[in-house]
């Protein structure tokens, strides 16, 4: 590619036309004829479905399926560029091009545009909603729906750059963290339209702090996970629940944790030793035991009060299934829909402690 | 009105469709389109066979285009005409043509006025119109106007295209001078527009649409209208400055421009309905005699 990594913008225009004329359609259509709370839910579904894609496209190494971007080399879609992807699947045929993996690529930009579009609905209602009367207009805010704007097009910058600068672990990382982060925060709008709530606030206050608690661990264990992930790290231990034989492998956490490098080198270009890989996928494993613990706990104290019974009982169930697809990932090899799911309910997860913890902060007693 | 909806004859029917188009509002697209046309080139030109046939089928592409973006407006509007006594005797609040056969025609004249200024015109004009009808159908009826008090100000940028498009149409591209004409179409309309909204507040605040009176108050659009008109004034003095215009046009834009002010300014500090009503309908004259006074600066310098 000849335009510079950071700005480049390929697309041809009468592409540009044929992808932004159905999106113009779509904004409208959400914008004016979708009610806010229909539309909050959706999107949120809908980023989930996202997130899992791009998980589904990582796994599948298809993430470089379009050397470029926002097009595919160019065009609207694989089919039109087959000529290009085909000459350069030839050249390299073990390189990251190819139809299928272009495809996975571009069906992953497609979504990613519509949740855009959702998203610039959610804030055209909310703005607009300021000045009306009807009670959902102004149930949303406006600092939320602003802020989802801002963080999804960053989102997009990131999948360009994810593109665009090869793969980098830290690129590829935040790309997934900024994803989670979104489907969190339309996942906290979702409660608000839902007007969820729960019990009064006697009860409430004994477990509020580890529902806090509980969400910033799930936070950082996700990072450790895609941190895993983006280096390539699942199988760096095929044992569970010891590492190569040993509970403490030998590791290199000065090298594993070395954000700015590239995919599989160290910082100075030689390749990522195992002792480093050892250190990353150890972490996690440490991390899903403290998670474990922590949202565990929070789970069990919901279970005891009885407007939260479901999501105790929501976070026990996925909190368990989550660990077994994540020893099953080591015992079998990254199966791909064991890997996808593993990101999906980490996903789900983390909306249950978003909804927990709205829920909790708003006493049933300004229940309408 | 006791016009008989039982069975109206073709011709009646006829001039249900055209008022469809808002007739009047595409007179002035079209008179500001053909003036950019004869902008665009020196008097020579005029006398080659090219230049007229760009220029008749351009006007005639545009306006089939305008009648296509004033229907589809017509047709998102219907229940805000409903409501304002202005429209309320439009075509389909009346129910004398139904929303399908509204989105029927203005599919077929828009698109038979999108592949005239292709296949006749040029490529470029056929893009740029396009592109306004967006701007005007889609972001501004549909996203703009239910949303902000600055929907006109937005808005207005679709307005401001036709002498671009006429440009376009003659000379195959969009020069600078060109994008004067747009500027200042582009500063005309708010206070164009304000003028018609002060005294026709109570009407928007009913339809439910955010203009500026009705979310922010008279006195501040009142003080809009004499600021954006000052910001009209300088923008028209940009032609002669940049040598595009002469003394003919210097003389007609002070003199016009003057006269817009004092307006503005009495609408500021004595303001009564019938003073807005007058500005708006005096903003209307203002700029068709602007851009005669463009023309004919441009064939007669001295």
């Amino acid at each position: 590619m000849q335009a510079s990594a950071i700005w480049q913008f390929s697309l041809d225009s009468l592409h540009a036309l044929a992808w932004g004329g159905p999106l113009l359609i779509a904004l409208v259509v959400c914008a004016r004829f979708v009610p806010l709370r229909t539309l909050v839910i959706s999107t949120t579904v809908v980023t989930l479905a996202l997130v899992m894609l791009g998980a589904y496209v990582r796994l599948t190494n298809a993430g470089l399926g379009c050397p470029d971007w926002p097009g595919c080399y160019g065009k609207l879609s694989p089919g039109l560029a087959a000529e290009q992807i085909v000459a350069a699947q030839a050249e390299a045929p073990a390189g990251p091009v190819s139809l299928p993996k272009a495809w996975k690529e571009m069906l992953h930009r497609y979504l990613a545009s519509l949740v855009g579009v959702m998203i610039m609905a959610i804030a055209y209602q909310a703005l607009r909603g300021r000045r009306r009367v009807d009670y959902y207009g102004q149930m949303t805010g406006l600092g939320l729906p602003l802020a989802l704007v801002f963080l999804v097009v960053l989102q997009g910058l990131f999948g360009k750059w994810t593109v665009t600068l090869l793969l980098k672990p830290v690129i590829v990382t935040l790309h997934l963290l900024g994803g989670m982060t979104l489907f969190a925060m339309l996942a906290w709008l979702s409660a608000r339209m839902l007007e969820l709530s729960a019990g009064p606030p006697s009860v409430l206050r004994g477990i509020r702090p580890w529902a806090l608690l509980a969400l910033v661990a799930l936070g950082f264990q996700i990072a450790l996970g895609g941190w895993v992930s983006t280096n390539h790290a699942a199988l760096a231990c095929t044992d569970f629940p010891v590492c190569h034989g040993r509970w403490v492998p030998s590791m290199d956490f000065d090298h594993g944790f070395y954000f700015l490098r590239e995919l599989g080198l160290t910082a100075g270009g030689e390749p990522l030793s195992n002792e480093a890989l050892n250190a990353i996928h150890w972490t996690h494993r440490v991390g899903a035991l403290v998670t474990l613990m922590v949202v565990g706990f929070a789970g069990l104290k919901s279970l005891r009060v009885r407007d939260l019974h479901g999501y105790g009982m929501a976070l026990l169930a996925l909190l368990l299934l989550q660990i077994a697809l994540g020893v099953t990932n080591v015992l079998g090899s990254l199966p791909l829909p064991v890997a996808v799911a593993h990101n999906g309910v980490a996903a789900l997860l983390l909306a249950t402690l978003v909804m927990l913890n709205f829920a909790v902060n708003s006493p049933a007693t300004f229940r309408r | 009105m006791s016009v008989s909806v039982q069975s109206p004859a073709l011709s009646s029917r006829l001039q249900q469709f055209l008022q469809l188009t808002k007739p009047r509002v595409i007179s002035l697209i079209v008179f500001t389109a053909v003036i950019g046309m004869f902008l665009a080139e020196p008097a020579e030109r005029l006398l080659t066979a090219s230049f007229w046939w760009a220029a008749i089928f351009a006007t005639l592409g545009i306006a089939l285009v305008a009648g296509a973006a004033a229907a589809v407006n017509c047709l998102v509007e219907q229940k805000i005409d409903a409501v304002m006594a202005r429209t309320r005797a439009r075509p389909l609040p009346m129910g004398t043509i139904s929303s399908p056969e509204t989105l029927l025609f203005a599919g077929v004249v828009g698109g038979v006025g999108l592949t005239i200024l292709h296949v006749l015109v040029n490529p470029l004009t056929m893009w740029l119109t396009l592109a306004t009808f967006v701007g005007y159908a889609v972001i501004y009826t549909l996203l703009l106007k239910p949303l902000t008090p600055q929907n006109i100000v937005i808005g207005g940028a679709s307005g401001a295209m036709p002498p671009v498009l006429g440009w376009a149409a003659v000379t195959g591209g969009v020069s600078p001078d060109a994008l004067l004409l747009f500027l200042i179409i582009f500063a005309w309309t708010p206070p164009h527009f304000w003028a018609l909204a002060l005294y026709r507040k109570n009407e928007y605040a009913k339809a439910g649409i955010p203009m500026l009176p009705v979310t922010h108050g008279d006195r501040f659009t009142r003080l809009h209208v004499l600021l954006y008109t000052v910001i009209l004034v300088a923008a028209t003095m940009l032609p002669f400055a940049t040598r595009m215009s002469g003394m003919i046009y210097l003389i007609s834009a002070v003199a016009l421009g003057s006269l817009f002010l004092i307006y503005a300014v009495r609408i500021c500090v004595d303001y009564s309905d019938a003073l807005a009503r007058q500005t708006f309908r005096y903003s209307i004259l203002y700029l068709s005699l602007l851009f005669t006074a463009l023309l004919v600066d441009h064939y007669v310098r001295f």
